[in-house]
């Protein structure tokens, strides 16, 4: 209590060194805390395409369909739509459930061939899910069969409009090719790249016609009413349905995303570390020649009376309440950085330009702040002060007091 | 009471030992105003610090008020330190951030004298050694004459029963010097408490009743004036 006192003079009295050093800590935080809020921003963004557009909640396969992933194939689809359909209906947690019929195909403006991924929707059920709709810039959304829907990538790609005639050749379950007219009846900008650049959205009347699939389709979607509780009702699913199927929640499909994901924050810890151990420097320097030049002192303390265990505490006490300063002047500005990411976002547009990115987002990334960091960014940004002003003054003390006053 | 046993120090200078001090065997009673003096290199420095627990001997014992300090652990010695001991020094050494008051204010602090009697106390030396109006002074905005009563106040102001003062006037002109000393021995009039201070200076041994003196780490003369002089 007492040493605080003293402590906390000298924190203003030492203007130079708690300026410094607060600064050095506030700009370390305040950059992991903007790093964190973009990184939260952005697999947010992730996850909202993946589930707006691409897979909802969970998808049924025919069980080893998925273990093909991106090849598509179609001799493993689901034949029997009515029963799984019936059986999931029942199920208490299921809010909304469309089939889909994903295939590989290319098209075709009479010039240029380019491939890309049908995909044959259900006219009606399909909004009842996924936001294809809401996400149509020009045009219409499918009225029926000779639709197509494209995005707006690969609209411009080739030179497409809307009432442009587009040829889409596939090959169908038993090899054999398939070509058919269509015309552009609506253009999406979805903000998921694989949607915008690569995709071909027909009616599944359509895609099961082309393909001869039948009734057959590559995979059933299935919205929850509680997103945060998916791994139960993944269980009730598979249960009613049997092991003839494989049901898998969005998270498991897009795990390698997630793991990219996982490298990035890897990636932002890295940045982060070096930022901290760049304000850590700084710190123990400005704190090394504090202590320094306050050798004397430290000898003139321990003449009145001052442990060394007096003297440790204080610098502690000193870092501790610079680093508190540095660290609520960090978090404040991070936060103030972050209410603009949340509110305005960042344009990454010219820097994606000409990538082939497969992160589903758009670029422009809206921030999204995590509280707990925050509060942990808090905690380790005094943490840090406190042990970095710890390694200077054990030095100092080390020093007989004999000594530390000889020391001019 | 102090009282030096058999006192040796060595230092080290690279592989030689050099002995600051030679067999010192010394008693100072309570309340005692008394020089150590000698000439530059004769040990009085070492000799005070030992004294004040900032050193060890290399041979032989310290015991003040009975007490043997050199088997004190270094908290222990701090705690004496605190309670029984004030320093005055020769480069004043005030804490440069903290003003007068505050300066004073730290070993009150120490002894968790609760605020309102720190204020006092402070006040009240600091008239004491005429000081009032530099209450909130910072060291560098006052003269080496002033900043050397400051640090008397300091040691003065946990009323230890003995400050050791090495060369206190030493960086003062001698009429502020004469003043200091003057202080130093209304204080110990006053106070009753114990002070032992080294000099080089003949004015300094002017002023003390009891001049011991040193020449190569050994007591070479010890006088005692008579009362009243
Ligand atoms: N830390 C040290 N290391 C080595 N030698 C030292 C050390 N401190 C003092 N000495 C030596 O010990 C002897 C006594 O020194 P001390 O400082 O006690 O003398 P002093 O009487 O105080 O002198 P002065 O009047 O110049 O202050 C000197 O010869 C000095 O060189
Ligand atoms: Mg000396």
């Amino acid at each position: 209590m007492k040493i605080v006192n003293i402590a906390w003079r000298n924190v203003f009295r030492h203007t130079r060194r708690t300026i410094i050093t607060a600064a050095a800590i506030s700009v370390g935080l305040s950059s992991m805390i903007f790093m964190n809020t973009m990184m939260n921003g952005a697999d947010k963004m992730a996850s909202r395409n993946i589930i707006d557009f691409e897979t909802s909640h969970m998808e049924i396969f025919a069980e080893g369909y998925y273990r093909e992933e991106g090849v598509f194939p179609l001799d493993t689809i689901v034949e029997n739509v009515a029963f799984v359909v019936d059986e999931v209906t029942k199920i208490a947690g299921v809010k909304e459930i469309t089939r889909r019929v994903k295939f590989q195909a290319s098209i075709s403006d009479g010039i240029d061939e380019l491939p890309v991924l049908g995909m044959g929707v259900d006219i009606e059920n399909d909004n009842r899910i996924f936001r294809i709709r809401e996400s149509v810039v020009a045009g219409t959304y499918l009225q029926g069969e000779g639709d197509v829907l494209i995005g707006e990538n690969l609209a411009s790609d080739m030179a497409l409009d809307v009432g442009s005639y587009i040829t889409i050749i596939t090959k169908d379950r038993n090899g054999t090719y398939n070509a058919y007219d269509l015309t552009v009846t609506g253009i999406i900008n979805t903000g998921h790249p694989l949607f915008d650049r690569n995709m071909a959205i027909i009616p599944i009347t359509q895609a099961q016609d082309l393909l001869a699939l039948g009734p057959g389709v590559t995979e059933i979607c299935v919205l929850a009413s509680d997103e945060n509780r998916l791994e139960p009702l993944k269980a009730r699913i598979s249960q009613a349905i049997g092991n003839d199927y494989e049901v898998l929640t969005w998270k498991e499909m897009n795990a390698a995303i997630f793991e990219i994901s996982g490298f990035k924050r890897a990636g932002q810890f890295m940045i982060a570390l070096v930022v901290v151990i760049i304000a850590a420097v700084g710190i123990v320097n400005t704190m090394l020649m504090a202590v320094m030049e306050r050798i004397p002192e430290i000898g003139t303390l321990k003449a009145m009376g001052f442990s060394n265990t007096g003297i440790v505490k204080m610098f502690i006490y000193e870092g501790g309440i610079i680093g508190i300063f540095g660290s609520l002047l960090g978090c404040l500005f991070g936060l103030l950085v972050s209410m603009y990411l949340v509110h305005v976002g960042l344009d990454f547009s010219s820097v994606f330009e000409n990538m082939d990115i497969v992160y589903p987002m758009k670029f422009i990334i809206k921030g999204e702040i995590d509280y707990l960091n925050l509060l942990f960014v808090f905690l380790f940004g005094v943490f840090v002060s406190v042990v970095v002003s710890l390694w200077p003054v054990r030095r100092a003390t080390r020093l007989e007091a004999v000594d530390a006053l000889r020391h001019v | 009471m102090v009282e030096a046993i058999d006192l040796h120090k060595d230092y080290k200078i690279g592989k030689v030992l050099f002995p600051a001090l030679r067999g010192i065997d010394i008693k100072i009673a309570n309340g005692e105003f008394t020089a150590i003096a000698g000439p530059s290199g004769s040990g009085k420095t070492t000799l005070l610090n030992i004294i004040g627990c900032l050193d060890v001997p290399t041979k032989g014992k310290i015991l003040i008020d009975g007490t043997n300090v050199n088997e004190l652990g270094s908290k222990d010695k701090a705690n004496l330190r605190k309670n029984k001991i004030g320093f005055v020094f020769q480069t004043f050494n005030l804490i440069p951030v903290l003003t007068a008051y505050e300066n004073i204010e730290i070993p009150l602090i120490l002894l968790d004298v609760e605020q309102g009697k720190r204020k006092q106390k402070i006040v009240e030396l600091l008239e004491e050694v005429g000081l009032g109006e530099y209450i909130d002074r910072r060291p560098n905005e006052m003269s080496g004459g002033q900043q050397q009563r400051v640090a008397i106040a300091r040691a003065l102001v946990k009323e230890p029963s003995m400050v050791l003062a090495d060369e206190p006037t030493a960086n003062l002109d001698s009429t502020t010097a004469k003043e200091i000393l003057a202080l130093m021995q209304e204080l110990n009039g006053k106070h009753g408490t114990t002070f032992i201070f080294s000099t080089h200076d003949q004015l300094v041994m002017d002023y003390s009743r009891r001049t011991v003196s040193l020449r190569d780490g050994k007591i070479v003369d010890d006088k005692t004036k008579p009362r009243g002089h």
